[in-house]
């Protein structure tokens, strides 16, 4: 649990007391950065780029609610920026096997107990034609199971916006689902 | 199509359940704090080049010479805007004093105490009187027409004679009622 003192702690300099809160932040910010990229490394590279900015700015925090946000918004934009880097290199496109496999794991039900590397392998195929915003917007939401306003501070759109990219990206995601699997 | 049908629905719980595992924290805590102390150790660099450019202004004597340059330094510009507030004063005081005599002042060297009046912008120092730019100008016309209409009237008289007589009996009346006076 992340509390203002820990954080108060780490404002004077502490590596240990930091460290404690590298160990608290990692997985949250990791499985944020992690299921929008889809890549390990990646979502590696971001989540300590995250926390060398947080060491940095560690004075503009004032509450434990507003440091997580926070932190999701630092992700977030870290995710996009290597989003943007990559759109140089096209996406795969699977072929039915694969989605065949898909299929068949996902038919196991909740008790499937997916891979880091199949459940990157789903999301970047069923989020393959969305915009990094749609894409944010429909992981905070729908798989995150943020709340709207949470989802606003995070990522600064309104909830007209928010509204519509999910929308959107729901029924892109719904087309996919209702086609290859 | 309904975004949310029993497929879709499916997915996203095999997607939510799925959190991404991270395996390496360890390795995360120590790029971070290596990131960290690199950061750090740029800083003190930063700041030994800045002593070393800067360092001398620490030195005692070096500090208390730079307090006294600076000082006089100041003194010699506040007397130096005294000497200039001073001259601009004596310039204001000669630029427009109505008192008879200096309307006689030829038309073009008016206009040049104008334009001093124009710059300096100051009031009139005592004896004088300060008007504006366009009273000034109405002031200058004015002269201007009394003075062709004064040469007009010294023509009239210089080519009736009857007249010039008149006027020559009127003026010595003048002067006997002020001498009696």
């Amino acid at each position: 649990m992340i509390d203002i003192k820990l954080i108060e702690e780490c404002r004077g300099g502490n590596l240990n007391n930091f460290r404690k809160l590298v160990g608290l932040t990692s997985p949250f910010a990791y499985s944020v950065a992690f299921r929008m990229l889809g890549d390990e490394e990646q979502a590696k590279d971001v989540v300590q780029e995250t926390l060398v900015t947080i060491w940095q700015k560690l004075k503009k925090i004032k509450s434990a609610e507003g440091y997580k946000t926070w932190i999701y918004r630092i992700v977030v934009n870290k995710c996009y920026d290597q989003m943007r880097k990559r759109k140089r290199n096209p996406e795969f496109v699977a072929d039915e096997q694969t989605w065949a496999d898909i299929s068949n794991r996902i038919s196991e039900g909740p008790s499937a107990d997916l891979e880091n590397k199949e459940t990157a392998q789903i999301i970047s195929l069923l989020t393959n034609r969305l915009s990094p915003k749609q894409k944010a917007v429909f992981i905070l939401s729908d798989i995150e199971e943020m709340t709207s306003d949470e989802i606003s501070g995070i990522t600064g759109m309104s909830s007209t916006a928010i509204k519509a990219n999910l929308h959107y990206a729901r029924k892109n995601i719904s087309e996919m689902v209702e086609r290859y699997l | 199509m309904k975004p949310e049908s029993e497929k879709y629905n499916k997915v996203l719980n095999v997607l939510r359940k799925s959190k991404p595992v991270l395996s390496s924290t360890e390795d995360i805590e120590r790029e971070v704090i290596k990131k960290i102390s690199e950061v750090h150790q740029s800083d003190v660099v930063l700041s030994d080049i800045i002593d070393f450019l800067f360092g001398w202004v620490y030195i005692g004597w070096v500090r208390r010479s730079l307090i006294a340059a600076s000082i006089v330094l100041v003194l010699i510009f506040i007397y130096q805007q005294g000497i200039i507030l001073k001259q601009i004063n004596s310039l204001s005081s000669q630029t427009i004093i109505i008192d008879g005599e200096n309307l006689n002042t030829p038309s073009d060297m008016i206009e040049k105490r104008l334009m001093m009046y124009k710059i300096d912008g100051r009031r009139f120092s005592s004896k004088s009187i300060t008007i504006s730019a366009k009273q000034m100008e109405q002031l200058l016309e004015s002269v201007n027409e009394m003075q062709v209409q004064y040469k007009d009237l010294l023509n009239l008289i210089e080519e009736d004679p009857e007249l010039k007589k008149l006027v020559e009996k009127k003026l010595i009346e003048n002067t006997r009622i002020k001498i009696k006076l």
